[in-house]
């Protein structure tokens, strides 16, 4: 069976997604819900380059081996990998602060379960 | 080199350089960091407000290129006035902000680069017309956000950021998916080069994109039900962080919306709806709430769905002119008024809306606090008025009359629980007013300051006659200014700028409106004259009375829909917050206050449907209606009858002609009530006369409703034991009668209609001034307490027994002749009935007339009012001049009745024939001049002759104590007395049709209200979970209803 490796990875990446989003749903530990998170955060990851990426295509370096009128066709797509560098950097922040208030939330309350943290409700 | 220091692009580096710099420079000296992050806020402040006054003057928008390559190849930031603006506000409101926040910036550093850049990711939001760009801004925008929510270290605060921080990450993510798939469809990540292959966004990946990244956006603007972490971090961070997320943060969210709008045309009516249920719903919760910041944040979500309808609709309607007007308006109220509040909130540190009792007793703070609510109300002459009435009027015009009835009812209820809040600063109780650090005041005084200016500046820049709409609230502020002045001094400047302002205004009127100047300018310039008779300083009392005195004025001048309206909201304001001074009025202000807001919003509704049809706001344009004519008669009729307290609609009267002040009472009754009238006549003048459509079956219903409040008021006013209140049942009777000859429409039913307001005027302005005598003297308003005091207070005596006479309509005085007229408009209309229950009903009112008389005057004295002595000259001298008006007019009622007659001329048939003295109708003659001196001349014979007899014989004068007491002593001995519960036989026979309906309906739709909050607000768990799940779910709804599933 030939099987595409952006398939692969698209599927990959909305399984990520999929699991993540269980896992933020129904994990009343916070340290699982952020695992939650990164989970959805890789997965979207995935799913963007995947969108950049040409079956076949080659590197997106314009040099001898690609021919310059037909390179729109040929080459991978550049900008989504560009891209997705930013959006990990910041997945990145975004982890570490949520684990900083876990850190803060298990200091102030000896509890790292989201069901103590409904101080403020209505 | 200046210039390149003001380039826009400085906004993004300066904020970000010195952000990261400063943890450093804060290593060797603490000073120096925090001078320079003031001075960054100050430089940033300066780069924008420099080009929003360039841009103003109509310099061209910057458009920012970035790594020296055109877009789409690189990003690009755009700079024109609206990003000028917005940019300019987040700017001010972060600088005044800090200040707020200076303690937690003292105890750490890295909290004030945070705060920069949140500052700056904001204006990347508002700036940047790239995708992938606005992705990152909204990221580090909220990266900043949590690194703010962190500053208080609580437990609730960190639980209520965590929870704000999966949301808002969850939303950002869906934002990013959008992106990227927008990016596979049209190959761009500019904006505006997207908005050029909009064709290439087709197929179920265009809409699985556009759905994203509307809920990506739409997330951070909190919808209902899935912004319960929002309101968590409002209720729990540190207010001046609330503040800048809910004006901040906010902003640029809504910015970014207002970017991607124009890519999600077909997804209009969704976001539309998304708009309007979290208006609705917040508002509606909002009444459960008694925390004032989580109130205050379901106020703020509540903004943000008005702003998002608003958005939506305008696009939908294809009148993106008048997004300046309508969304400006608001956000820059909602700015200002919000931001404001919530400093207020952390400066007076009370948790709880019913602790903010005492707050009276600091007037400056008072004074910030409801110029922020009002501009949060959308009073006038707040920028948020002026959003709102555009809003009305093309939602109106765009045939959208159920949005109309949604941002009309989430207004009310909006109002409602922000007026309960200030009805508990209004409280009196010196040993609770808190202690505030003036300092700690500056910028939120500056903001209401500005709330102020902006107000005036929409006025300017709409071109309408902005002075003179603006006078009442100018005469208010200068008045206010020199409210330091004794008490007489500021009473007789009010009347004086009154009377020099006035007369030109009356002068000038021809007509209706003529008729009117005097009613209630002269009227209200007479009863006015009383405030004289108090020597106190009234602290508030005179800039609020100036304030309603001109916009009395400015009510008659209006030409326009919405110089009416501006002065009729000004008008209420004022009254209410001039009601609010009587000693026991708190219970009864919120509902005159509700109950006014509820007229001037039907009112509203008339003029946008009439707006609607004609597309003019002229008054005079009202003529020209006709195919919504029905539908716009009965909304203003509506809306006017509710401040006349016809019979259903009356909840709110009683109570607050009641407990006003006294001598205000009458000026409330007498004059303020008589506005309803004039609006009225106005609305049955330019729609009823033609009687198109279905008008003359809407009239029929207000006649019987008329009578009505005529009988019930006089019922009413029977069982009354407190003076006042009689006397405010009686007003609601009264203006029954008015009521209904205006929906006679005839030349006879107007001229009884312009006769009785003429004469209530007269004698209930007669009536309240002696009343106000009388309690001042007494010291109470129950009647049963007072008694045999016509020797102390003689003149007071003849003010109420002619007041009497004149309201009773029994000859020979003025009443007589408006019953007449009353009586013959309604026989030669054919409503015999209606006749029957008019006379009916005066009938009634004569017996609680009858008791004024008797309990207060006549009987025994009671001991302790021996030594009472008269009432002021200066309260009996407006009252000489309205005996004189009610002598002369019933000497010669040609005098009254001939200018009224005037100033209906041309409208209907004539009816009326002077003959001499004597006037002519169908069905009769009376001859007021012959009658008065037939009864003078019944009445002098006999005082002649026991004059004479008198003095030949023998008569001995009975005195108070020669009669004989029994040996009895009752527990409650004033429950025996003669005049308590005089009428009781009379409440037993008509018990069950005295029971309070009106109230009990009232006080269920209030409950029922309560109920829909208490709802609807189940969802909000606290559980982080369950609010990431909204949030997932809203893609799922979002993605339903824009039609992902057929």
């Amino acid at each position: 069976m030939d099987l595409p490796v952006s398939t692969i990875t698209l599927s990959t990446g909305l399984a990520l997604l999929l699991i993540g989003m269980w896992g933020m749903l129904t994990q009343k530990n916070i340290i699982r819900m952020i695992i939650g998170f990164s989970l959805i955060d890789t997965g979207v990851h995935m799913i963007m380059v995947t969108i950049g990426y040409l079956s076949g295509g080659t590197a997106p370096i314009i040099n001898d081996a690609v021919d310059r009128l037909t390179a729109l066709q040929d080459v991978v797509d550049p900008v989504p990998s560009a891209l997705v560098l930013t959006a990990i950097v910041i997945g990145l922040g975004i982890t570490a602060v949520m684990l900083a208030f876990a850190v803060q939330i298990h200091d102030k309350k000896k509890s790292l379960s989201i069901e103590n943290c409904t101080e403020s409700k209505w | 080199m200046v210039e390149g220091l003001l380039a826009p692009i400085n906004l993004i580096i300066a904020a970000l350089g010195v952000g990261f710099l400063l943890p450093l420079i804060a290593r060797s000296s603490a000073s120096i960091a925090r001078g320079l992050f003031w001075l960054t806020q100050v430089f940033l402040l300066l780069i924008s407000s420099v080009w929003l006054l360039r841009l103003i003057d109509g310099a061209p928008a910057v458009e920012v290129i970035t790594a020296g390559i055109q877009p789409p190849f690189a990003i690009n930031l755009y700079f024109g006035l609206f990003e000028a603006f917005v940019v300019s506000a987040v700017n001010l409101s972060a600088i005044l902000g800090s200040w707020y926040l200076i303690d937690y910036f003292k105890s750490r550093a890295a909290s004030m680069s945070v705060y920069l850049i949140l500052t700056m990711g904001i204006s990347g939001m508002v700036m940047t017309r790239d995708l992938f760009n606005l992705f990152i801004f909204i990221e580090i925008t909220a990266l900043a956000t949590y690194g703010l929510l962190a500053l208080d270290k609580r437990p609730a605060s960190l639980a209520a950021g965590f929870k704000y921080i999966i949301a808002t990450s969850l939303a950002s993510t869906f934002f990013l998916l959008g992106t990227m798939l927008l990016y596979h469809l049209t190959g761009t990540l500019n904006i505006d080069d997207m908005l050029l292959h909009m064709d290439r966004i087709t197929g179920p990946v265009g809409l699985a994109a556009g759905v994203l990244l509307l809920v990506g956006v739409i997330i951070e603007l909190k919808p209902y039900p899935a912004n319960g972490w929002g309101l968590d971090v409002y209720e729990t961070v540190p207010a001046g962080v609330a503040a800048m997320i809910s004006v901040g943060v906010s902003a640029g969210a809504f910015f970014a919306l207002y970017k991607i709008v124009p890519l999600l045309g077909d997804f209009l009516p969704v976001v539309a709806a998304v708009g309007g249920a979290t208006f609705l719903a917040s508002n509606f919760i909002g009444l459960r709430q008694r925390n004032v910041r989580r109130m205050l944040g379901y106020s703020s979500v509540a903004q943000m769905g008005l702003m998002t309808l608003a958005l939506a609709v305008l696009y939908m309607l294809g009148k993106s002119e008048y997004v300046t007007l309508v969304i400006g308006g608001l956000f820059i109220n909602h700015l200002l008024a919000k931001a404001g509040l919530f400093w207020l909130a952390g400066v007076v540190d009370r948790p709880r809306t019913e602790a903010w009792v005492g707050l009276r007793h600091r007037p400056i703070l008072l004074v910030i606090l409801g110029i922020l609510l009002a501009a949060l109300a959308g009073f006038p002459p707040f920028p948020g008025f002026w959003g709102k009435w555009e809003l009305i009027m093309q939602l109106s015009a765009g045939e959208l009359p159920f949005w109309v009835f949604v941002v009309l009812l989430g207004s009310l209820l909006e109002a409602a629980y922000l007026y309960r809040w200030f009805g508990f600063a209004l409280q009196d109780d010196e040993t609770r007013a808190p202690a505030v650090e003036p300092v700690k005041l500056i910028p939120v005084g500056l903001f209401a300051l500005s709330l102020l200016a902006t107000g005036h500046l929409v006025a300017d820049w709409l071109g309408l006659e902005a002075p003179r709409v603006l006078v009442p609230i100018y005469m208010g502020i200068i008045l206010y200014a020199l409210d330091g002045m004794p008490g007489r001094l500021k009473a007789l400047l009010v009347l004086g700028a009154f009377a020099v302002y006035a007369y030109p205004v009356v002068m000038g009127l021809e007509g209706l409106h003529w008729l009117f100047g005097l009613i209630l300018l002269l009227g209200g310039g007479v009863i006015a004259f009383a405030v004289l008779h108090r020597s106190d300083a009234r602290r508030g009392f005179y800039p609020l009375l100036g304030m309603l005195l001109f916009s009395l004025a400015s009510l008659l001048e209006a030409s326009s829909t919405l110089e009416f309206f501006f002065a009729w909201e000004v008008l209420t304001l004022s009254s209410y917050l001039l009601i609010s001074m009587g000693r026991g009025a708190r219970e009864h202000i919120l509902t005159f206050l509700m109950f006014s807001l509820g007229s001037a919003f039907l009112i509203l509704a008339g003029f946008g449907f009439a707006y609607g049809e004609t597309g003019s706001i002229l008054l005079a344009d009202l003529s020209k209606v006709e195919k919504s004519a029905t539908l716009v008669f009965m909304l203003l009729t509506l809306g006017f009858l509710v401040k006349a307290g016809a019979a259903g609609l009356h909840v709110w009267l009683p109570g607050a002609y009641s407990e006003a002040e006294d001598d205000f009472s009458a000026l409330l009754s007498a004059v303020v009530g008589k506005a309803a009238i004039f609006g009225l006549l106005l609305a049955a003048m330019h729609l009823a006369v033609n009687g198109v459509g279905a008008i003359n079956q809407v009239l029929y219903v207000v006649s019987w409703l008329g009578l009505i409040s005529a009988l019930v008021g006089a019922l009413m006013a029977l069982f009354q034991e407190d003076v006042k209140k009689l006397l405010a049942y009686s007003s609601m009777g009264q203006v029954g009668y008015i009521v209904t000859a205006i929906a006679v429409s005839s030349q006879l039913g107007w001229v009884a209609a312009g006769y009785l307001t003429v004469n209530h005027l007269l004698f209930k302005g007669l009536l309240f001034l002696a009343v106000a005598g009388l309690v001042y003297q007494t010291g109470t308003r129950l009647m049963y307490q007072m008694g045999g005091l016509i020797k102390n207070l003689p003149m007071t005596y003849i003010s109420v027994l002619i007041g009497i006479i004149a309201i009773s309509g029994v000859p020979p005085l003025t009443g007589f002749g408006g019953k007449w007229l009353l009586l013959n408009a309604l026989f030669d209309k054919g409503w015999y009935w209606q006749a029957g229950l008019a006379f009916f009903a005066s009938a009634v009112a004569f017996l609680y007339l009858f008791r004024l008389i008797h309990t207060v005057f006549l009987g025994q004295r009671k001991q302790a009012h021996k030594d009472l002595r008269e009432a002021s000259w200066l309260l009996l001298f407006p009252q000489i001049l309205l005996i004189v008006a009610i002598m002369a007019f019933s000497i010669w009622p040609k005098l009254l009745i001939d200018p009224i007659a005037s100033s209906f001329a041309g409208i209907f048939p004539e009816a009326l024939i002077w003959d001499g003295t004597m006037l002519k109708t169908r069905l009769g003659y009376w001859d007021g001049f012959m009658v008065i001196n037939i009864v003078a001349g019944v009445f002098l014979v006999p005082l002649l002759i026991l004059l004479f007899l008198s003095r030949f014989m023998q008569i001995q004068k009975v005195k108070q104590f020669n009669i004989v007491f029994a040996a009895e002593r009752p527990e409650t001995p004033e429950t025996t007395h003669y005049a308590y519960n005089f009428f009781s036989f009379y409440e037993k026979a008509l018990g069950p049709l005295l029971k309070p309906r009106a109230t009990a309906f009232w006080d269920g739709v209030s409950e029922w209200s309560h109920t829909i909050g208490s709802t609807l607000r189940v969802l909000y768990t606290g559980n982080g979970q369950t609010y990431a799940l909204y949030v997932l779910f809203y893609v799922v709804m979002i993605y339903i209803a824009v039609g992902g599933m057929g």
